[in-house]
């Protein structure tokens, strides 16, 4: 019964479906219980939130990334199975404690001033909840100022900035000098991502790290949060 | 023979009915869901013209009927000029010219199969270039200067435009202060202000941000440019299932609404002001969200937009003749030539980005300028269509000529030979012998001997009382 509920949690997960009203890819599942449903489940049943993350969450993603690397799945693929993820990772969240699991860390992402573009933002957000990560969206056009502010306030151990234009990247840099300013700058990692930025930019504004897309940028701050 | 101006509209993806269900929807997303507009300016203005404006959300929703009254003030045909009257386009109705687009950060050497950053000197050369090559009708300005910093990047690349051909030229524009230079610079070149409004020698282009919004910069661009009475483009650019829906009749109501704001936001600035509808629709990788350029889709869509803009009344800046390809291979051959193919056969008024463009228009090419020369030469006869009539029937002659007889010596033959058929200056119809016997060259390799003949052949500049008056008066060109 344990593994049954773990390997429909994992298959749900594969099919990219919050809950039972979603069609997810394949014919006929609209109505069959989704993967919030399913974790609930799960947790009257007393199954352990570990076999439930590692096994159904975590092994989902595996598969999916999989069938991403086999040109399978494409990204509104990926963002359904991580939207899915992240919904049962917040009705796990309760939980994680009394099971002796430690929170993979709180991540704030911004898109700076002067630019309104938040779609990869936006997709990155998604997949790093996906990813088990506690995000925390502070939107678009965001002054180095209130950044810092919220830095300071949420304490977060990642800052992801993120920008468009070639206009508005010089922002980025401007955000990195404010959080040196008010001291902040060694409480937080800050990860950059977007069209114009690249590693050497990254290094020359004094980022820690750069994703060149969204996959890249949760490898970035799993490798991030390893060190 | 040069093609340009003929009337298109041959090919229609969208039935009335259709263009009917998707004006219904654009309607209704401009009343119910509205736009985001970002620029206090563009807000106040919205506001005073009787939209519904939500200042916390900054939102602006406009009643059907008050956006069709501003939309119906647009002129329906615009007419940019070149410093030669025979360079003069009137973009309106069903009338199809194609032109260069923008803006590359690179060059592509097909030598050596490397990209490299694009400088001032290269649009320099490409202004040259494409001065020579007839079958390209506007000059947008393609590169972007990457040695300069911002401030100076407007008044640099208009300048390169006016100074090397006689083309009208377009260009996207990047700070305000740049825009007032430009201006400028364009009034000494027509002679006064009053002049360039009569025959505006350059035209701008202010980008909303798909879906529904409107950023800060570009709000203040677009009432700064209106205020001036120069010809404005008010492009969007949806991608399917990235900034639009994934379908395409879902990206043509994001596209038309979010061209329609910068149209209507032109005419609450002043009534009558020449704009352009524009689209940049295409549809993405969804594998990872990049934007295509050479699309079979990106040309049903702007031919689809072509004839919403028909629908409208309102001249059309239409999308096509790119490449996502690197090299200079048979993909970039033929995603350039379908997608013009398709804006052009519809009735698109100004096909941008027509020539030169490859590698998700990232990068520019000069052998590539010259082979979409050649196959907008060719796009532009079949637009031209088959002409029926008594002459062109030739029964008289079928008659003379009779059985077993010939055409070649035929005074109809000569008389009609160049007209119907295009004379390709490019591409190779020599036997195998002949074509060894002259180097067995591939069509990149001939494109890059014409493209370097014609820059060394170029001789124009601008009048040098009025080049120097510029160059004293605006400050940061590089000569």
């Amino acid at each position: 019964m344990t593994e049954d509920i773990i390997s429909l949690i994992r298959e749900n997960v594969i099919q990219g479906r919050v809950t039972q009203d979603d069609e997810g890819l394949d014919e006929g599942m609209v109505g069959r219980p989704g993967v919030t449903e399913l974790i609930e489940k799960a947790l009257a049943m007393g199954i352990d939130v570990r076999d439930i993350i590692s096994n159904g969450l975590t092994e989902g993603m595996n598969l999916v990334g999989q069938k991403f690397e086999d040109k399978e799945y494409y990204i509104p693929d990926m963002l359904a199975s991580a939207e899915a993820v992240g919904a049962a990772m917040e009705l796990l969240e309760p939980h994680l404690a009394r099971s002796g699991i430690k929170p993979k860390g709180k991540i704030l992402l911004a898109t700076v001033k002067g630019d309104l573009h938040d779609i990869g933002k936006n997709i990155v957000t998604i997949l790093l909840r996906g990813a088990g990560y506690t995000v925390k969206d502070l939107g678009n056009d965001m002054e180095p100022q209130s950044i810092v502010n919220a830095v300071r306030a949420e304490k977060p151990q990642f800052l992801g900035l993120s920008a468009l234009l070639t206009s508005t990247m010089v922002n980025m840099r401007d955000t990195i000098q404010a959080l040196e300013e008010s001291g902040l700058r060694d409480k937080v990692k800050v990860v950059i991502g977007g069209a114009p930025v690249s590693e050497e930019y990254a290094r020359s504004i004094g980022a820690d790290g750069y994703g060149s897309d969204g996959f890249q940028a949760v490898a970035v701050i799993e490798s991030l949060t390893s060190t | 023979m040069i093609r340009k101006g003929l009337a298109g509209g041959s090919y229609q993806p969208l039935t009335e009915e259709s263009i009917a269900k998707i004006h219904q929807t654009v309607m209704a997303v401009v009343e119910e869901v509205g736009f985001e507009v970002n620029s206090e300016k563009a807000l106040q203005l919205f506001e005073k013209a009787g939209a519904r404006v939500d200042r916390e959300k900054l939102r602006v929703r406009l009643p059907q009927a008050k956006a069709m009254e501003l939309i119906g003030m647009a002129p329906p045909e615009v007419r940019l000029c070149g410093q030669e009257e025979k360079h003069d386009v009137l973009l309106g109705g069903n009338r199809v010219y194609a032109g260069t687009g923008g803006t590359a950060l690179y060059i592509y050497e097909p030598v050596t199969k490397q990209k490299r950053s694009a400088t001032l000197e290269d649009l320099k050369r490409i202004a040259r270039l494409v001065n020579r090559l007839d079958n390209i009708h506007l000059f947008m300005l393609p590169t972007y200067p990457n040695e300069l910093p911002i401030e100076q990047v407007d008044a640099n690349r208009f300048f390169a435009g006016l100074d090397n051909t006689t083309k009208h030229i377009m260009g996207g524009v990047y700070t305000l202060d740049g825009i007032k230079q430009v201006l400028r610079m364009a009034e000494m070149a027509a002679g006064s202000a009053e002049k360039l409004r009569q025959r505006p020698l350059i035209s701008m282009i202010g980008c909303s941000i798909s879906p529904l919004k409107m950023d800060a910069q570009y709000g203040d661009l677009v009432v700064e440019i209106a205020q001036r009475g120069i010809p404005l483009v008010c492009p969007a650019e949806p991608l399917c299932g990235a900034t639009s829906p994934v379908t395409l009749a879902g990206n043509l109501v994001i596209q038309t609404a979010d061209s329609l704001m910068g149209v209507m936001l032109t005419q609450i600035v002043k009534p009558g002001t020449p704009v352009i509808f524009g689209s940049v629709a295409t549809n993405t990788d969804l594998r990872d969200l990049k934007y295509l350029a050479g699309s079979v889709e990106m040309g049903l869509l702007n031919a689809a937009g072509a004839q919403m803009a028909q629908f409208y009344h309102l001249p059309f800046y239409a999308t096509g003749g790119m490449t996502d390809s690197k090299v200079l291979d048979a993909q970039s051959g033929y995603e350039s030539a379908i997608t013009s193919l398709l804006c052009a056969l519809a009735g698109a008024n100004f096909i941008h980005d027509a020539a030169g463009m490859m590698d998700f228009a990232l990068t520019a090419c000069y052998e590539k300028f010259v082979i979409d020369n050649e196959i907008l030469g060719m796009v532009m006869r079949a637009v031209d269509g088959i002409k029926v009539n008594d002459d062109t029937l030739a029964f008289d002659l079928i008659k003379e000529v009779g059985p077993g007889g010939n055409f070649v010596a035929a005074k109809h033959t000569r008389r009609f030979m160049r007209r119907e058929h295009y004379q390709p200056s490019l591409s190779d119809r020599n036997s195998r012998e002949e074509w060894e016997a002259k180097g067995g060259k591939a069509l990149w390799q001939k494109a890059g001997e014409k493209a370097r003949r014609l820059i060394a052949e170029h001789k124009y500049h601008l009048p040098t009382a009025v080049r120097q008056n510029i160059l004293s008066e605006i400050t940061g060109i590089v000569d």
